[in-house]
């Protein structure tokens, strides 16, 4: 939904960074209005999920220009925990495992230290449960995954369900979901979609961080951009979305070639 | 808190049971000879058996050695320069609470273990331990009815002299090892459970050592006896002053299970660990062996292990009733300059025994930890089954893990599997912990205790969150 | 309190020790040093008891057996008279190079080596020799002054490229009573491969040392098959140090069965890690006999690979000891080490002791380690008897298939040998 009044939650203003000396964004602009939808494309080493670790503060990236503003307050700043606590998710392109921590442990802390710093109160264990519990139907989970520890032994459709299950109960502001669709079945891939569907309203926004057009059909982005060389080359309605499907991406080397030649000169684009 | 800090940094925090007690103490002078055992001996006003046992042990000593092969770094111990026995004046054991000293009420209160009437855990019973002398017991009257006897080894040796003769010494012999040996001549006071033939001892029992003074060692002693068909659940846990010096600790816990008997016993070891340059600090030299004696008898060791400049430990089951069981499940948190050499024996000799060994083991800062076990299935024990899991988990590249499961089988009709694996805390794991909202720390402790996980749920219920807190504040951080 | 004590030690030396009589006997019978190496080694010899029980490393092993072959060298003459007069095991053939091993006479004399083999001689040779043991501090390790004061010669070879025969060593010694020891020497050079079959067979009281020391360059591969066809009157001392490059690759793959006495250590050190090494070991004991494998591999730098299966089948009144290190030190980041020990108990008489040693200084690996101790297992038993096949011949499958995931490890060329059937102690067709 695109409101042009709605209040900007992300500004990503020429961001600048790279892994192990090595520059893979290489100014990246972006902006994000509650009540928005966003998909960015691109090919394997376009640097597009270098933006989403970047974003959520992942400590092996190094960002080494630009800024990030979470609505006004400068994100870059903060420890990946607050950015956590303040409404930022990512969602794992690959979910981690953490033998022996508790799956409903590890959600009930996560939940109330984003309740804490909403001004909510903590929940209870029992008051927890049943949270849990309504929420899980929002991905149709079996409740026994709770019992187990974090994401141990899940299959690539139960770790991503897992991830939106954390989306639902941590209620948060700005979501980027990494390659959520990569490793799914069409209907795991149906039941995460109606998730992100279920959450998505007007005072949030979504970040799909997409390699297919497949994941656009079941989620409509409001804006689709396209990255290549750690840049968006160029930004359009979902129609872009579709084009890409239909063309591949044979003309991004192109424009990104003649961008390169004539560099200096030109920005790239930008979602005003 | 950044996020920049290691792991490793956040393991060190201040050891908050630190202080010492300001009380009057009668100490006899250092050194050990035979004249020094004969005055502990008539201090306690023991009868003759006690005595020779005492006398015969320390004869033993005397041509053992100490033992190396353990290659645990320590300078040699001066047996002379220590004090063998120490006593906070109060002199006779007191015949109500209200009469203690109130500075060792309040020592034991700031240490987390009110004994006075009015505060006293609802459901556990404990057995008060300062430096030398049990100071207290409670719930004594109400265990008594069910027929239990919960009370000092030096009151049980009066008042129970023909149980401690007939047990004590018979599980693990005076001349066992140099550390036994020196304990039997010498031990000072420690605590005697007995729990009659069928009755299911109704509340957990607990025993709390305080050493207190500089230089006095500390050699408890413990025997623990369950009849035909009984059962208790017992629990240890020790604390100490911080010195500068090092101070000798060296126990020795006997257990005798009869048939259909068991005991559950757990540890939390706290003594003081010496500080982060490996001054000071408690060398946890420790005998602990059970006997399952009847058939289907069970003996359970939990032990949480977190401080000490220097523990060796094996809490062991010999099994000899037929069909029956040991476990071990222990986690041994290492910072600093400590070294852990734990680890268990099982030695299965009835047929049909079974044993489980699952062992946690956390190495961080400069400290070494080791598993050092023996499973042994001898000719007889047919149908004999172990199962052994020993993980080890680094924080830092400073300290060691080492592993060394020794298996001795001689009876085709047992099985015995072992698995091991190490592992540390990952950066991945922490940014997805971290990326949810859990701060650094929780999150380090959060893993911390899921790798523990195992072996806290083992841990009575009253003291499972307990252990759990332990070990988060071993991980605080004293990171800005 | 506990102060630096000021008294006397309290383990004084044992007083200075003399050589046990059996080695009194044997050096007095062996011709004058060639070297002053070798007569140091002697000299060092001499002062030694046997190893002892009492120390830790020959805590499950008693040298015992040793004791009781003739102390004397063995005599070549003999054992070329007493091998049996048929060739030994397959008809040598193309894509095989043969060389027979009896310690004195040099087995390759008047021979054409393939391409990427060659004769170390000369400075090179010295300055190789001893090389792997310095690195691993083995100098003065008992078995190596044994093999060091016995062995009159060196087998050395450099290889330079990939040589494509399988080199095989064989020594027989067949009836043949006394001692004796081969030395041996491979140099892989960078990139060079190599692939050996070392037989190994004793059918009285004899006994033998083995010392093999091998350097890989980087990216060097060498694949060494020790088969070990014993006798319950003879004895085997086997150490096989090996140092590795960098990129190099190792498989190390032994079958021991039938010695009254077998020791075989594998000492392998990754000078600087990255390097695989993958060891493979089975050993059978029945009888008497006792076969014990100490092996152990160190990572002196990052990202090292250990694969490690050590097999064991225990009968009769045998005795089988497996102590397995793998020290991961501090430099050794990334090291992924998996060991595994299985050991079958197969007789109430037999005994089956089993000793890993992890040592890990490196947060950042990935060390597993497994053991099982077990008889065959019933329900496989039962799987194959519910296909109506009998008992006794269910579990001579399983015991095949439980010793062949070992014996199939073994270089190309190994099957003509016939492992499995006289590892099983079946009578090997002639």
């Amino acid at each position: 939904m695109i409101r042009p009044d709605a209040p900007v939650l992300l500004e990503i203003r020429d961001l600048r960074a790279s892994v192990d000396e090595q520059p893979i964004l290489k100014g990246v602009n972006l902006m994000i209005r509650a009540g928005e939808i966003h998909a960015v494309m691109g090919r394997n080493g376009s640097g597009k999920s270098t933006l989403s670790k970047v974003l959520a503060g992942h400590p092996a990236y190094s960002v080494t220009g630009g800024s990030v503003l979470y609505r006004g307050e400068d994100l870059l700043a903060l420890e990946p925990e607050q950015r956590a606590r303040i409404g930022l998710f990512l969602g794992f392109q690959y979910p981690i495992e953490i033998p022996g921590v508790s799956n409903l442990e590890f959600l009930r802390v996560a939940t109330n230290g984003r309740r804490l710093a909403q001004g909510q109160e903590e929940l209870d264990t029992f008051a927890f449960e049943d949270l849990v519990r309504e929420r899980l139907q929002v991905v149709q989970m079996d409740p026994a995954f709770l019992e187990r520890s974090v994401n141990e032994g899940f299959s690539g459709g139960e770790k991503k369900r897992n991830e939106i299950l954390q989306m639902a109960l941590l209620e948060p502001l700005v979501a980027i979901l990494d390659e959520t669709d990569s490793g799914l079945d069409i209907d795991a891939l149906r039941i995460v979609a109606g998730g992100v569907n279920h959450l998505a309203g007007p005072d949030n926004a979504t970040l799909l961080i997409t390699h297919y057009q497949r994941l656009l059909d079941v989620i409509t982005p409001d804006f689709v951009h396209v990255m290549a060389a750690g840049r968006i080359l160029r930004t359009g309605g979902k129609e872009l979305a579709l084009e890409l499907e239909d063309r591949g991406y044979d003309w991004v080397d192109e424009e990104l070639a003649s961008l390169e030649a004539g560099e200096a000169a030109r920005t790239p684009l930008e979602v005003a | 808190m950044s996020s920049t800090a290691t792991v490793g940094d956040l393991v060190s925090q201040p050891y908050k049971y630190g202080f010492v007690t300001d009380i009057e103490t009668e100490k006899i002078a250092k050194g050990l000879d035979e004249d020094v055992v004969r005055l502990i001996s008539a201090k306690k006003q023991e009868p003759a058996f006690l005595l020779d046992f005492r006398l015969r042990a320390y004869r033993q000593w005397l041509q053992m050695q100490e033992p190396d092969w353990a290659a645990l770094g320590f300078p040699a111990i001066n047996y002379q320069n220590i004090i063998y026995y120490a006593a906070p004046k109060q002199q006779e054991k007191k015949s109500s609470l209200d009469e203690v000293d109130p500075k060792l009420l309040e020592t034991f209160e700031k240490l987390g273990i009110p004994i006075s009437e009015q505060k006293r855990l609802s459901n556990v019973a404990v057995d008060a331990v300062f430096d030398s002398v049990s100071i207290a017991t409670t719930y004594k009257e109400k265990l008594a009815e069910h027929g239990v006897i919960f009370c000092s080894i030096s009151e049980a040796v009066k008042e129970h002299p023909e149980l401690i003769e007939r047990y004590l010494g018979t599980v693990v012999p005076s001349n066992d090892n140099f550390f036994a040996a020196l304990n039997s001549a010498v031990f000072s006071d420690g605590s005697f459970v007995f729990i009659p033939r069928g009755v299911e001892c109704p509340m957990e029992l607990s025993t709390y050592f305080r050493i207190n003074s500089g230089d006095t060692g500390q050699f408890e002693r413990t025997l623990i006896v369950a009849e035909e068909g009984a059962s208790v659940s017992y629990l240890e846990g020790c604390t100490a002053p911080m010195f500068d010096t090092n101070q000798l600790h060296a126990a020795v816990v006997e257990l005798v299970v009869l048939d259909d008997a068991s005991i559950k016993y757990s540890t939390v070891q706290n003594w003081y660990a010496g500080d982060e340059n490996g001054v000071g600090g408690i060398y946890n030299f420790v005998t602990k062996r059970g006997q399952c004696r009847g058939d289907r008898s069970r003996i359970s060791w939990t032990q949480v292990e977190t401080g000490s400049a220097i523990t060796w430990k094996y809490p062991s089951c010999v099994l000899q009733g037929a069909d029956s069981v040991g476990e071990f499940y222990s986690v041994a948190l290492t910072n600093n300059r400590q070294q852990a050499d734990t680890g268990t024996k099982m030695v299965h000799v009835g047929p049909r025994t079974r044993s489980t060994i699952v062992s946690k083991g956390i190495s961080a800062g400069h400290s070494a930890n080791s598993y050092r076990g023996l499973v042994q299935v001898g000719p007889k024990a047919i149908g004999a089954r172990n199962f052994s899991q020993c993980d080890s988990m680094l924080i830092g590249d400073h300290a060691a893990a080492n592993t060394y499961p020794y298996i001795r089988c001689q009876q085709p009709e047992a099985r015995i599997e072992h698995e091991a694996s190490t592992s540390r805390i990952s950066a991945d794991q922490l940014f997805y912990l971290q990326s949810r909202g859990i701060g650094f720390e929780e999150a380090v402790s959060m893993m911390v205790s899921g790798f523990c996980r195992d072996v806290f749920n083992q841990l009575p219920m009253e003291f499972a969150a307990e252990a759990d807190k332990l070990l988060a504040l071993k991980l605080e951080g004293s990171v800005g | 309190m506990v102060a630096v004590s000021a008294t006397e030690p309290r383990h004084p030396l044992p007083a200075a020790a003399t050589a046990a009589p059996w080695i009194a006997d044997l050096l007095a019978d062996l011709p004058a040093a060639p070297s002053a190496a070798v007569a140091r080694a002697r000299e060092l010899l001499a002062q030694q008891p046997l190893p002892s029980r009492r120390q830790e490393d020959w805590r499950f092993t008693d040298l015992a057996p040793l004791t009781t072959i003739a102390p004397r060298p063995l005599d070549p003459a003999e054992q070329a008279s007493s091998a049996p007069a048929a060739p030994l095991g397959p008809v040598a053939e193309p894509g095989r190079l043969r060389l027979l091993l009896d310690g004195l006479r040099d087995p390759l004399d008047g021979l054409n080596l393939p391409p990427g083999l060659h004769r170390l001689e000369g400075e090179a040779l010295q300055a190789a020799l001893g090389r792997s043991l310095a690195a691993q501090g083995l100098e003065a390790d008992w078995p190596v002054l044994l093999n060091t004061a016995l062995a009159p010669r060196v087998l050395a070879l450099r290889v330079s490229a990939a040589v494509a025969p399988l080199l095989e060593l064989v020594n027989d010694v067949g009836t043949g009573q006394g001692v004796e020891a081969l030395r041996l020497l491979l140099l892989l050079e960078d990139g060079a491969s190599l692939e050996v079959l070392q037989v190994q067979r004793a059918a009285a009281a004899s006994a033998t040392s083995l010392l093999l020391e091998a350097e890989l360059g980087r990216g060097a591969r060498l694949r060494h098959g020790l088969l070990a066809q014993g006798h319950g009157a003879a004895s085997l001392l086997a150490q096989l140090v090996v140092s590795q490059s960098p990129g190099s690759e190792l498989d190390l793959v032994s079958a021991l069965s039938g010695w009254g006495l077998v020791r075989l250590e594998p000492r392998v050190l990754q000078d600087e890690g990255q390097a695989a090494t993958r060891l493979r070991g089975l050993q059978r004991v029945d009888g008497r006999q006792i076969a014990d494998t100490h092996s152990q591999v160190a990572f002196a730098g990052p990202e090292g690979r250990l694969d490690q299966l050590h097999k064991v089948v225990a009968d009769g009144a045998g005795r089988s000891v497996f102590n397995g290190a793998v020290r991961v030190p501090r430099a050794a980041q990334r090291t992924d080490a998996a060991q595994l020990s299985r050991s079958l108990l197969l007789s109430d008489r037999a005994r089956i002791d089993t000793k890993p040693e992890l040592e890990i200084v490196a947060d950042d690996v990935k060390c597993a380690h497994g053991a099982t101790v077990s008889r065959l297992q019933d329900d496989e038993l039962f799987y194959l008897q519910s296909r109506g096949i009998a008992a006794a011949q269910a579990a001579r499958l399983l015991l095949r298939g439980y010793c062949d995931e070992v014996l199939a490890e073994l270089p190309g060329g190994a099957a003509g040998w016939q492992p499995l059937e006289r590892l099983m102690g079946e009578d090997p067709t002639p």
